[in-house]
C-alpha cells in the first residue's frame, strides 16, 4: 500500500487512484477513476444521472466502500483497515442533496452536536463557533429554529455550517441545490462561492453549469462510471469531446 | 377545519349518547334479580373495622391501673403484654383461653383489593422496565450487521410472539422456576418481561428503520462512530416515533399481568376472585376491578402523552 503513494509523490490533499466500485447487484459503478484534488481547489463533477459521480464523491469519505483502488487523504490510505475512518471523516465534511439535518435539534444544536460529542469541545466553545458559523451563512436570526421551520435554502446553509464546525480540510457537496426550489438555489451557491474564495477545498457534484464555469478550478465529466474529461472551465466548456457535447446538448 | 359550534354540538351529542347507554345499563341492572350491595365492597378495599387482639395462651387477665393488659400463663412462660388497644374486652381476673379476644384496636388497613392493585402495579412496572431493556437490546440485534445476532433476535421474537402468554407463564414458573429456584413473583416478572420484550423489540426495530438512512450518513460523515450516531441522532428520533405503539404495548402489559394469577400471585384479578367468594357480590367486585385497571392504564397513557407532547417541540 505504501508503494502506491510512493508512485505519486504529490502535495495533493485527496488522491483517488484507480477506484473501482462494483455493487452487490453486479452494477459496475466506478471504473478505474483517478483524480487528484489539491488544497484550496474547487473541483466540480458533472455528468448524467447514473454516471457514478455521486458514488465517487461518497467514496471520498468512505460512505461508500470501494472494490479496488486507493483513496488517500494527506497520504493516509482510507482503504487500509488500520485507518480510523471516523477521524478521516472529521477532516472531510459532506453536504447532502436532502440536507439531512437532525430534525430533533435546533439549527444551533445541529451545528454544535458533532463538536460536542466527537471532539469533546466545551459547550461554551462549541456554541461560540456554531453561532459564528451560522452568522457566516446568514442565519443569525434563525439559530434557535428547528429544521422543520426553515426553508430548504436555510436548511442547506445550516448543513454547510454543520460541516464547517468540524473544521474540515475539505468539503464534499453532493448535488447541494438539486432539492431546492429555484429561488433558493442562489443563496446556497452564494455561501459556496464565499467558501471557495476563502480557500476551502471543495469537491462539488452539481448540475449548476454556471457555478462550474464561475467558481471551479477544474471541471470533471463522468459518464457510465468513467472519468471522461478533466479540464479547466474554459477548456471544458469549449471542448468538442463528443460525449461531453452530447451531454451538454441535453442539459443546456 | 371544525367550527367552534359544530364541536360543541358534537360534545353535546356524545353526552346524550353516553347518558342513554349508562341509563340503559342501570335499568338492566335493576331489572335482573340481583340485589346490589356496593357497601359490602368497602372492607375489601380499605378495612376500617377494629382489629381483634387474641390471647396466645391459656391464662389469667391482669389489668394494671395504668391500663396495661397482661395475660399471666397458667403453665408458666413469658406473660403476653398488650399496651396498645382501644377497647378492652377482658376484665381484670378473667380466665382466658388461647384464641380468646382480649382487646380491640381501631384503625384501618388496606383490604385485599387494594393490596392486589398494588401487586398489579408493582409487577407491571417492574416488568415494563425489563421489557424495555430486552426490547431495545433485541431490537438493535434485529438490525445488527452480524448474521448471528439477527438470527438470535428473530428466533426470540418469533418464539415468544408465537406462543400464548399463559403457556409461557407456566413454563417459566414450573420449568425455569424449578431449575433456577425462582419464587413466583420473580417468575411472573420474568414471563411478562420476556413476552412484552419481544413486541417492544419489533417496535424498536421499526422505529429505528423508519429514520431515514441519510440521518445515519450525516452523523457518520461528521465523524461520529456507529454508537454515537445511534445515541445522539437515530434513537432520539426513533423514540418519538415509537411512543404511540409503545403506549399500546405497555397498556397490554398491565392487562396481561392479570394472567399471573394462575401461578397464585395475588394480583388485582386474583384478589377480585377471592373477594367474590367472600362477599357474594360478583358484579360489584368485577366492575370495581375493571375500573381500577382502567385507572392504572389511563394513568400510564396520560404520562406517555405528556412525554409525546414534550418531544413534539421540534415538529
Amino acid at each position: 500500500m505504501t508503494d502506491v503513494s510512493k508512485q505519486a509523490p504529490t502535495n495533493a490533499l485527496i488522491q483517488a487512484q484507480k477506484v473501482n466500485k462494483v455493487f452487490p447487484n453486479g452494477c459496475h459503478a466506478l471504473k478505474d477513476v483517478s483524480l487528484d484534488i489539491f488544497p484550496g481547489e474547487v473541483v466540480v463533477i458533472i455528468g448524467p444521472s447514473g454516471s457514478g459521480k455521486s458514488t465517487f464523491l461518497r467514496t471520498l469519505n468512505q460512505l461508500e466502500t470501494i472494490t479496488s483502488g486507493h483513496i488517500l487523504l494527506d497520504q493516509v490510505d482510507l482503504v487500509d483497515k488500520r485507518t480510523n475512518i471516523n477521524r478521516v471523516r472529521e477532516e472531510v465534511g459532506m453536504v447532502f442533496q436532502a440536507f439531512n439535518l437532525f430534525p430533533h435539534k435546533t439549527a444551533l444544536g445541529n451545528v454544535m452536536l458533532a463538536p460536542l460529542k466527537v471532539q469533546q469541545q466545551l459547550k461554551s466553545d462549541a456554541e461560540q463557533t456554531a453561532r459564528d458559523l451560522l452568522r457566516r451563512v446568514g442565519l443569525a436570526d434563525r439559530m434557535d429554529s428547528y429544521p422543520s421551520r426553515l426553508s430548504g435554502g436555510q436548511q442547506q446553509r445550516v448543513a454547510i455550517a454543520r460541516s464547517l464546525a468540524m473544521k474540515p480540510k475539505a468539503l464534499l457537496f453532493d448535488e447541494p441545490t438539486s432539492a431546492l426550489d429555484p429561488e433558493m438555489v442562489g443563496e446556497v451557491l452564494d455561501v459556496m462561492k464565499k467558501l471557495a474564495s476563502e480557500g476551502m477545498t471543495m469537491v462539488v457534484v452539481t448540475h449548476e453549469m454556471g457555478f462550474a464555469r464561475e467558481v471551479a478550478d477544474r471541471v470533471v465529466f463522468m459518464e457510465e462510471g468513467e472519468l471522461v474529461l478533466e479540464e479547466t472551465p474554459e477548456q471544458f466548456f469549449n471542448s468538442n469531446h463528443p460525449r461531453l457535447q452530447r451531454f451538454l446538448g441535453q442539459v443546456l | 377545519m371544525q367550527t367552534q359550534s359544530s364541536r360543541w354540538f358534537g360534545h353535546g351529542l356524545y353526552l346524550v349518547i353516553m347518558g342513554i347507554l349508562i341509563t340503559g345499563v342501570y335499568f338492566a341492572g335493576q331489572k335482573i334479580d340481583y340485589s346490589w350491595h356496593w357497601e359490602r365492597l368497602w372492607p375489601y378495599i380499605i378495612n376500617t373495622e377494629s382489629q381483634d387482639i387474641v390471647s396466645v395462651t391459656d391464662g389469667t387477665a391482669v389489668v394494671s391501673s395504668s391500663g396495661k393488659l397482661t395475660i399471666e400463663p397458667d403453665y408458666g412462660g413469658a406473660p403476653q403484654v398488650v399496651t396498645q388497644y382501644d377497647t378492652l374486652v377482658s376484665r381484670n381476673g378473667d380466665l382466658i383461653f388461647q384464641g380468646d379476644t382480649i382487646a380491640r384496636i381501631d384503625g384501618w388497613r388496606f383490604g385485599p383489593i387494594a393490596e392486589g392493585l398494588w401487586v398489579t402495579i408493582k409487577i407491571s412496572f417492574i416488568s415494563l422496565f425489563f421489557a424495555v431493556i430486552l426490547g431495545v437490546v433485541f431490537g438493535l440485534m434485529r438490525i445488527a450487521h452480524g448474521q448471528v445476532w439477527r438470527n438470535l433476535a428473530l428466533t426470540y421474537v418469533e418464539v415468544i410472539r408465537g406462543t400464548p402468554l399463559l403457556v409461557q407463564i407456566f413454563i417459566v414458573y414450573f420449568f425455569i422456576g424449578t431449575v433456577l429456584d425462582l419464587d413466583r413473583f420473580t417468575a411472573g416478572v420474568a414471563a411478562l418481561s420476556i413476552f412484552t420484550g419481544a413486541y417492544v423489540a419489533e417496535i424498536v426495530r421499526a422505529g429505528i428503520q423508519s429514520v431515514p438512512v441519510g440521518q445515519m450518513e450525516a452523523a457518520r460523515s461528521l465523524g461520529m462512530n456507529y454508537v454515537q450516531a445511534m445515541i445522539y441522532v437515530i434513537m432520539p428520533q426513533a423514540i418519538k416515533r415509537t411512543l404511540p405503539p409503545l403506549a399500546g404495548q405497555f397498556i397490554n402489559l398491565i392487562k396481561d399481568s392479570s394472567l399471573v394469577s394462575v401461578i397464585a400471585i395475588t394480583d388485582l384479578t386474583k384478589a377480585g376472585r377471592e373477594v367474590v367468594s367472600g362477599s357474594f357480590a360478583p358484579f360489584e367486585v368485577w366492575f370495581t376491578v375493571a375500573a381500577l385497571y382502567l385507572v392504572v392504564t389511563g394513568g400510564l397513557s396520560w404520562i406517555i402523552q405528556l412525554f409525546e407532547k414534550r418531544l413534539s417541540a421540534s415538529d
